[in-house]
C-alpha cells in the first residue's frame, strides 16, 4: 500500500516537473515549444491505434535484438571468462573493437541489411552484444573457485560445470546487463529508426512529428518510455523466477 | 585401501615451481580413519585434492582399492571447508547433485540420507536460509548420497562455533562407524584430529612432509573427549606441533 503510494507520488512529481518545464520554456521563448504532459497524453489517446502499430514494430525489434545479443554474448562471454587460452586470443579483439562506436557502422549495415528491420535489429544487437559479452565474461571470472571444485570433485564434465555452476552464478549479472541493455537498446533503436526515415517504429514517428506536431512527437516519447518500463518489469519478473535463491535470504530462517 | 607413495606436488610451471608436498607416504586400510594436521599453508589441501583426483601428483603414486587415481571417482567423496553448497540450488538439489552429475538421479536419490541427517523438513530451502550447522549437514548428505568408500574432508568445520562444531564432530564419528567409509580428515584443530583420527599425521611447514605419526587407537566413542587417552593424544599433538 505504502509502496503504491510512493509510486503514484513519483509519477505525479515527474508530471509536475514536466509541466513546470513546459511553462517555463514556453514563457521564456514566448512560443509553445515544449508541450506539457497533458497535451502529450491526450495525443497518446487520440493516436492510440497508430502509436500501437509503431510501438509493436519497435518492441519486437528491441526484443529480437536483445535475444540475439544474449544468444551470442552469453556463451562467448562465459567461455572467455573461464577458458584462459580462449581469453588470451579473444580479449585483444574485444578490447580493440569494443570502444569503436558501433553507430559508425550504421551506413555499412544499411548496405548489408537494407532499409528494413534487418538493419535496425542488427545495429541494436551489435551494441548490446558487447555489453552482454563483457558482463558475462566478468561474471564468469569472478565465480568462487570452491563452487567449481565442489562439482568437479563430484565428477562433473566441463559442460556440466557450465550448466550447474557458471551459468547460474553469472545469471544475476547477465540480467543486470540486460537491464542496462534496455536503455541502451532504446537509444540505438531510435537512432537506427530515424536514419531509415521510411517505415514503422516509434523512432521514425517521433522524428517525423518533432518539428511541426510536437505534442504528437512527445506522445511517441511516452510510448518509448512505456516500452522501456514494460521490458524492465519483465526482466525483474524473470529475475524473481530464475534467481529465486537471491531473494530467499530475506525470508526468516 | 588407500596407498600414497612418495607423493610430491609442485605448483606453477617447471621452471618456477613451488613445491607444496615433498615426499608423503602412508597407507590407510579400508574403514579406518586418518587425520592430517599441520600449520596453515603447509600443503594439506593439496594432498587431499590429489587423493580426490582433482590434482595430479608431480611425482609418486596414489592408488585406491588397487587402481591408480587419475581423476575424480564415484567411490570418493570430498567435503570442502564451507560445505561446497551451490547457493542457487535447494537443499534437495544440492544433496542430489553428485547423483545427478553421474546420471543416477532420479533412479537413486538422497531421500534416505536427508532423513538420516534430519534435513527432510528443509529440503525445499536454499542454503542462504539455513544455519551454518545445517549447511554442513547438507554437504555431508551430498557426500553420503553416492555411498562412497572413501570420505575426504578439508577442514569441514572451520568457522563453526564450538558447540556446533562438537555436535557435527559427533555426527561424523557416528556416520563413520555406521557407513564404514575410510576417512581422511584435514584439519588444523588439534582436538578435532584427536577425536576423529585413529592415526594422526603431523605435517611440517610447507613443503609438507610427515613430521610424526601419532597412533590414537582408543578413539571411536562419543565420550572419548572425557577420557585420559584423549587428553594424552591432545598433549602429544601439541608437543609435536610446537617442536
Ligand atoms: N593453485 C596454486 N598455485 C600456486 N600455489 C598454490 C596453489 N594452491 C596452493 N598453493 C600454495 O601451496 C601451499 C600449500 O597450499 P594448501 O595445500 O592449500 O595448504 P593448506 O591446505 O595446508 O593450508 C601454499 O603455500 C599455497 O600458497
Ligand atoms: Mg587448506
Amino acid at each position: 500500500m505504502k509502496r503504491t503510494l510512493t509510486y503514484v507520488a513519483s509519477i505525479c512529481a515527474l508530471l509536475f516537473i514536466w509541466e513546470m518545464a513546459s511553462i517555463a520554456v514556453n514563457a521564456i521563448n514566448n512560443a509553445p515549444l515544449l508541450p506539457g504532459p497533458f497535451n502529450a497524453l491526450s495525443q497518446v489517446v487520440k493516436n492510440a491505434a497508430e502509436l500501437q502499430h509503431h510501438f509493436l514494430a519497435s518492441a519486437w525489434r528491441l526484443i529480437l535484438a536483445i535475444l540475439i545479443a544474449l544468444a551470442t554474448g552469453v556463451p562467448l562471454g562465459l567461455t572467455t571468462g573461464r577458458e584462459p587460452t580462449l581469453d588470451r586470443f579473444l580479449s585483444p579483439i574485444i578490447y580493440i573493437t569494443y570502444p569503436i562506436p558501433q553507430v559508425a557502422l550504421i551506413l555499412f549495415l544499411f548496405v548489408v541489411f537494407g532499409t528494413g528491420s534487418g538493419t535496425k535489429v542488427a545495429m541494436v544487437a551489435l551494441v548490446l552484444f558487447f555489453q552482454i559479452l563483457v558482463s558475462a565474461r566478468g561474471a564468469a571470472k569472478n565465480i568462487p573457485e570452491e563452487h567449481i571444485i565442489s562439482v568437479r570433485s563430484a565428477g562433473a564434465s566441463r559442460w556440466q560445470i557450465y550448466w550447474h555452476v557458471i551459468l547460474p552464478a553469472s545469471l544475476p549479472d547477465i540480467l543486470t546487463s540486460v537491464r542496462v541493455s534496455i536503455g541502451l537498446g532504446i537509444a540505438f533503436l531510435y537512432i537506427a529508426e530515424t536514419n531509415a526515415a521510411l517505415g514503422t517504429g516509434l523512432g521514425g514517428y517521433i522524428n517525423k512529428h518533432m518539428l511541426f506536431q510536437r505534442d504528437r512527437a512527445f506522445a511517441g516519447i511516452i510510448a518509448l518510455a512505456l516500452l522501456g518500463l514494460i521490458l524492465y518489469l519483465a526482466v525483474d519478473g524473470l529475475e524473481r523466477i530464475l534467481c529465486r535463491w537471491k531473494y530467499v535470504s530475506r525470508r526468516a530462517r | 585401501m588407500i596407498e600414497v607413495r612418495s607423493l610430491k606436488i609442485d605448483y606453477g610451471s617447471p621452471g618456477s615451481a613451488v613445491r607444496a608436498v615433498d615426499g608423503v607416504d602412508f597407507t590407510l586400510d579400508r574403514g579406518r580413519s586418518l587425520a592430517l594436521i599441520g600449520p596453515s599453508g603447509c600443503g594439506k589441501t593439496t594432498i587431499l585434492f590429489s587423493i580426490s583426483g582433482l590434482l595430479l601428483p608431480t611425482e609418486g603414486t596414489i592408488t585406491i582399492s588397487g587402481t591408480p587415481v587419475t581423476g575424480p571417482r564415484r567411490d570418493v567423496a570430498l567435503i570442502l571447508q564451507n560445505a561446497g553448497l551451490l547457493p542457487w540450488k535447494t537443499v534437495w538439489q544440492n544433496a542430489n547433485l553428485s547423483l545427478l552429475l553421474s546420471g543416477d538421479y532420479p533412479k537413486q536419490d538422497a531421500g534416505a540420507v536427508l532423513d538420516e541427517l534430519g534435513l527432510s523438513e528443509v529440503k525445499d530451502r536454499y542454503p542462504a536460509e539455513l544455519s551454518e550447522g545445517m549447511k554442513r549437514r547438507v554437504g555431508i548428505a551430498r557426500a553420503l548420497s553416492t555411498a562412497p568408500s572413501v570420505m575426504l574432508m578439508d577442514e569441514p568445520l572451520a568457522s563453526l562455533d564450538t558447540l556446533t562444531r562438537e555436535r557435527i564432530q559427533d555426527l561424523f564419528l557416528t556416520l563413520w562407524r555406521t557407513h564404514k567409509f575410510s576417512l581422511i580428515l584435514v584439519t588444523h584443530d588439534i582436538e578435532e584430529a584427536a577425536f576423529l583420527g585413529q592415526e594422526i599425521l603431523v605435517l611440517t611447514e610447507r613443503p609438507a612432509r610427515i613430521k610424526e605419526r601419532v597412533e590414537n587407537p582408543e578413539m571411536g566413542g562419543l565420550d572419548y573427549r572425557e577420557s585420559a587417552a584423549y587428553t594424552q593424544t591432545v598433549r602429544k599433538l601439541r608437543e609435536v606441533l610446537e617442536k
